[in-house]
């Protein structure tokens, strides 16, 4: 296994190991032997995961932090007539949304141990498909591809729901499936206009979203897209970029496509929930960066005023109504809305501080709302209920599991030295130099923040003991203690040395926003509407609505 | 002396072999039928069948491959073997071949094992390969009747069900109706140009001429009928509910294919740039889109799968005509391509629920179907696929399918139509779901399903499960595999032009 294929082993090592040993079964089955038992099927699971993070660890390391441009670059042509091929690579954004995802598989399999009980071969089967996909869609750099994995996640995970969640899973899992195509099948449509701009403007049809090696052809980044007022209605930036932000917005979420969140993750299994808030919440955002911002750059700042808005409603409305939950992990996934209403914040703030803050803010998210889903699972595996009202002193009979609740709540909060406080920092900063009042309006999204997780932790965790069920309860087993431990490790990390994390992130964040830059830069010109040089970079202040500026090279 | 016509028998050769192969089974069950038992008969029947839909199969895909190009008879040319006939006559001849497969056991199920039902399937798949290969409106008449008759009996073969008897009256009346108009229809049409093969209509057609007008219309409303579109949809749930569970899989796979074939046939190649100037793409944005509707929509409250699919058939009919509302090239090679998934699709789906006919019914209600992960796991995940197919999610043929037939019509401009049909995509995808709601998430009723499934199940199950996977993910590549269905397509259309 050459270094150069290393990328396509990553993603697609779950799904292959997975039918393996699906194939495997079937052939021990059909020869009557006996077949491979449950806890063979968690075993080779782990593995697999393991091993998938042990390999994405390859890329860390390898990966050049200088460089700009996509790197572990695959291309083989699939449908070379129609302008689609496999095309995957990874800058740094993906990547470091490939190796959160990677390290939290394995834990998420480790939960779910006890967690599950019937039908175990098919649901760690559906878990290592939905890996592929999750991973598939972070590497894909073809838009074909990048749709064809983006609709296949939600498969998997819409078994996963559906068969081992809670009471109204079926209605959990077919709003969630509903929700998410919608918006799908609209980006599908803006995809065949960007698709057919390109063939109109360049004469060639191609899906790859930049050159790779063996096409010489322009990719779809170079495609002029003109702005509103210059082309038929359904060409314009405006409208094909509404199209594609429908999508993301439904899946990130952002307000008020948020309302098949809080069914979809209270009626998940816990290690759904967890895979739910910390890798498919990512999508939309990832989506926006990588595509949303590159192809409509002007039409992104354009909406920039929208998304704020959407955004700050999503942070204080959220929190309020985290607030008065009654159901522990209900507040949980409405303090996802909230946290990735700072996400969409900063990075509609076109700043390095904003962008680079918002990317770590989605790594942290993943850390900090998948240790809460874990630890919430923990105590319902316990009780069997998830009110706070049936719970109250739990840290008298659990120390360890009161102790570590108490931190990651703080690193939701954002306490300084903890995950959350960089990239809540960086995103307000960054909010802060373009729009001062939203930025303010935002930090109130941190106090509330405190108030409802202090709350929660003060009912759940302390004072008297009232109810005797809880007197019996039986603190973190090992297995449990691993995985708490495995995902405080990053928590901490970020926390305290974020450079080691932001520092892949300077060279992609910078060629995002430098493309932005530009594209604003040749629309408001003087004259339009004309083909600009390329190799200008717009550096210093800029004529835009929103200022945009580059803060200094770290 | 009368001198000889010059004509080429060899172009009548993929139709008759299917026509010849009744007539074998009719004169074996005529004469056998005292020395040998019913299923045995029945089973020899499917045999014959069988063998002679392959050799009309493989005679037409050596022409495709060879890109012969042979017209019956040059003086009146009626009917043309030509890239585009031989690939449809493929795609109906493998579609029949598989819905014989399917037959073998499910008639034995129901105790309707005679023979005639292949001599039937065969007359009728004669008649659809004659629809296809005619350039002549009279030929294209005499292939539909060919089809239809014995589909009107076929509908109608399970005589002791009340429902099945009402599905054939049903599709007679109404099917003799839509026949009736379309002949009035290519009448007008006779009348306006004085000629009936399509070259000549093309020559002396007066697309302004309102008596022309009328006349397009009624043909475009006869093959409407057929092809299930809103407003002349009333008679397929009715008659896909009532109709054996295979000969409703047969009727919703081949009819409609062969229906589409000549129709595309017919606007491109007998009217050419009449077609715009008498707006026809316009009525067929009109059909496209309330076809697309109401069959979406209606699908939504069904209690019984069989009529679900009836709508779900609808509605991709709808998709189907926004090809034809766009009516470029590239719009009719996706056109071709869908067809050619939805073949697979559909005839999955409904071998599933012919693999789970039990006890001398069909399995044909949702609550049947609960539970269905625990006691038959391959046959729900089958299932599962042909659903995920039908609603075009990746990474299945349907989407592919989609994709290419959203892309042309985005690319010609009709951008309304396709929102609109990704806004109904989306509602079909809520009934499409249900199944596999009901099959995993569901607990098992009283009553088990059937434990066993024939080989012939099997065959078609595993055969259509591969071709929708494969399409989805190679559709068209060269270097990775010799079966091109895209570029095969687009060849056939370049014909037509």
């Amino acid at each position: 296994m050459t270094a150069s294929h290393l990328l396509s082993v990553v993603t697609f090592l779950p799904l292959a190991g997975g039918l393996a040993v699906l194939l495997l079964d079937e052939v021990l089955g059909l020869l009557s032997l006996s077949r491979l038992s449950e806890g063979v099927w968690r075993w080779m699971t782990l593995a697999l995961t393991a091993l998938t993070f042990a390999l994405s660890l390859g890329l860390w390391t390898g990966f050049d932090a200088t460089r700009i441009g996509f790197q572990f670059v695959e291309r083989a042509p699939w449908l070379p007539d129609y302008g689609v091929s496999y095309f995957v690579g990874i800058d740094g954004v993906s990547l470091l949304l490939l190796v959160m995802t990677t390290f939290l598989m394995p834990l998420v399999i480790l939960s779910s141990w006890k967690d599950i009980q019937r039908g175990v071969r098919t649901y760690l089967f559906f878990m290592l498909a939905l890996e592929t996909g999750m991973l598939g869609a972070f590497v894909s750099l073809n838009l074909f591809q990048f749709y064809v994995f983006w609709e296949v996640m939600l498969i998997p995970m819409y078994f996963i729901i559906g068969i081992w969640g809670g009471p109204r899973r079926i209605y959990a899992a077919v709003k969630f499936f509903l929700y998410t195509m919608s918006g799908s099948l609209l980006m599908l449509v803006a995809l065949l206009v960007v698709y057919y701009l390109h063939f109109q403007q360049f004469g060639a049809l191609n899906l790859d979203l930049v050159q790779g090696p063996g096409s010489a052809a322009p990719a779809l980044f170079d495609t002029v897209i003109p702005v509103a007022g210059q082309a038929v209605w359904w060409k314009t930036q405006t409208w094909l970029f509404v199209a594609f932000a429908l999508a993301f917005a439904v899946k990130v979420p952002l307000f008020p496509f948020h309302t098949w969140l809080p069914d979809a993750h209270v009626e998940a299994p816990t290690a759904g929930s967890v895979v739910l808030a910390s890798v498919l919440l990512k999508m939309g955002t990832y989506g926006f960066i990588r595509l949303a911002l590159p192809l409509f750059p002007f039409a992104a700042v354009e909406f920039a005023p929208v998304i704020f808005a959407l955004s700050l409603m999503g942070i204080l409305y959220a929190a309020l109504v985290a607030m008065v939950q009654a159901d522990m992990k209900k507040l949980v996934a409405y303090s996802s809305v909230a946290h990735l209403g700072f996400v969409m914040m900063g990075m509609f703030a076109f700043n390095i501080e904003g962008v680079e803050g918002s990317v770590l803010q989605m790594v942290n998210h993943g850390f900090s709302t998948g240790a809460l889903f874990l630890l919430v699972g923990m105590i319902y595996e316990r009780r069997h209920t998830r009110l706070i009202k049936d719970f109250g002193g739990i840290a008298k009979p659990m120390p360890v599991y009161a102790a570590l609740f108490g931190v990651v709540a703080m690193s939701s909060i954002g306490l300084p030295m903890l995950n959350g406080f960089v990239g809540e920092f960086l995103i307000l900063l960054g909010t802060y130099h373009v729009a001062p009042w939203v930025a303010v309006a935002g930090s109130f999204g941190v106090v509330l923040a405190a108030a409802y997780m202090l709350w929660m932790l003060r009912r759940v965790m302390f004072g008297p003991v009232d109810n005797p069920e809880n007197r019996g309860l039986i603190d973190l087993g090992l297995r449990e203690k691993f995985v708490m431990v495995a995902v405080l490790l990053p928590i901490f990390w970020v926390g305290i040395y974020p450079d080691f994390f932001l520092r892949r992130l300077d060279a992609s964040v910078t060629e995002v926003l430098r493309r932005v830059e530009t594209a604003n830069a040749r629309t408001t010109a003087p004259g339009g509407h004309e083909a600009a040089d390329p190799n200008v970079t717009a550096a210093g202040h800029l004529a835009l609505p929103v200022a945009l500026e580059l803060g200094p090279a770290r | 002396m009368i001198p000889a016509p010059a004509i080429h028998a060899a172009a009548l050769v993929p139709l008759a072999l299917p026509a010849l192969g009744s007539l074998a089974v009719l004169l074996a069950e005529a004469y056998l039928s005292k020395r040998a038992s019913e299923a045995r008969l029945s089973s020899m029947s499917a045999g014959i069948a069988i063998f002679f839909l392959s050799l009309s199969f493989i005679v037409a895909a050596q022409h495709f491959v060879t890109g012969a190009q042979i017209v019956f008879d040059p003086a009146s040319p009626m009917i043309r073997i030509d890239p585009f006939s031989s690939f449809a006559i493929c795609l109906i001849g493998g579609a029949s071949i598989l819905a014989c497969l399917l037959s073998i056991a499910y008639l034995m199920e129901l105790h309707i094992n005679h023979a005639e039902y292949y001599a039937l399937i065969l007359l009728a798949t004669s008649g659809m390969m004659l629809m296809v290969a005619a350039v002549d409106l009279i030929t294209v008449f005499l292939g539909l009747e060919l089809m239809s008759i014995p589909i009107y009996v076929l509908a109608g073969f399970e005589r002791r069900d009340l429902r099945s008897n009402e599905s054939a009256l049903k599709y007679l009346l109404i099917g003799s109706f839509a026949s009736a108009i379309l002949l009035y229809g290519m009448a007008l049409i006779y009348g306006v140009t004085g000629q009936t093969d399509f070259a000549g209509i093309r020559a002396g057609l007066d697309a302004t001429n309102p008596l022309a007008l009328v006349g397009l219309g009624l043909i475009t409303i006869g093959f409407a009928f057929k092809v299930s579109a809103v407003p002349f949809h009333q008679w397929t749930p009715d008659v896909y509910e009532g109709a054996p569970t295979v000969v409703t899989a047969y009727m919703s796979v081949t009819v409609k294919t062969t229906a589409f074939l000549a129709l595309m046939r017919f606007v491109v190649e007998a009217l050419g740039p009449a077609a715009s100037t008498a707006n026809l793409s316009g009525l067929f944005w009109g059909l496209a889109a309330i076809t697309m509707i109401v069959g979406n929509l209606m699908g939504v409250i069904q209690v019984n799968v069989k009529r679900m699919l009836a709508y779900s058939s609808i509605a991709h009919a709808g998709y189907l005509l926004i090809g034809f509302a766009t009516a470029t090239p590239e719009a009719y090679t996706a056109v071709l391509f869908y067809l050619v998934v939805y073949v697979f699709m559909t005839l999955g789906a409904f071998s599933v629920m012919v693999a789970l006919a039990h006890r001398g019914k069909d399995c044909d209600r949702f609550e049947e179907f609960a539970g269905l992960a625990r006691s038959r796991p391959g046959l729900a995940a089958l299932m599962t696929l042909f659903m995920i197919a039908l609603a075009g999610i990746p990474p299945t043929g349907g989407f592919y399918a989609k994709f290419a037939l959203f892309g042309a019509a985005v690319k010609a401009g009709n951008v309304g139509l396709t929102i609109l049909a990704v806004l109904t995509s989306l509602v079909s995808v809520y009934y499409y779901l249900r199944l596999p709601v009901v099959m995993y998430m569901r607990e098992a009723g009283t009553e088990a399903p059937r434990a066993d499934t024939s080989l012939g199940e099997l065959v078609v199950l595993a055969t259509c499960a591969v071709a929708i996977v494969f399409l989805g993910l190679l559709p068209n590549s060269p270097e990775l595999s010799a079966i091109r269905v895209f570029d095969w397509a687009r060849t056939s259309v370049a014909m037509l032009f």
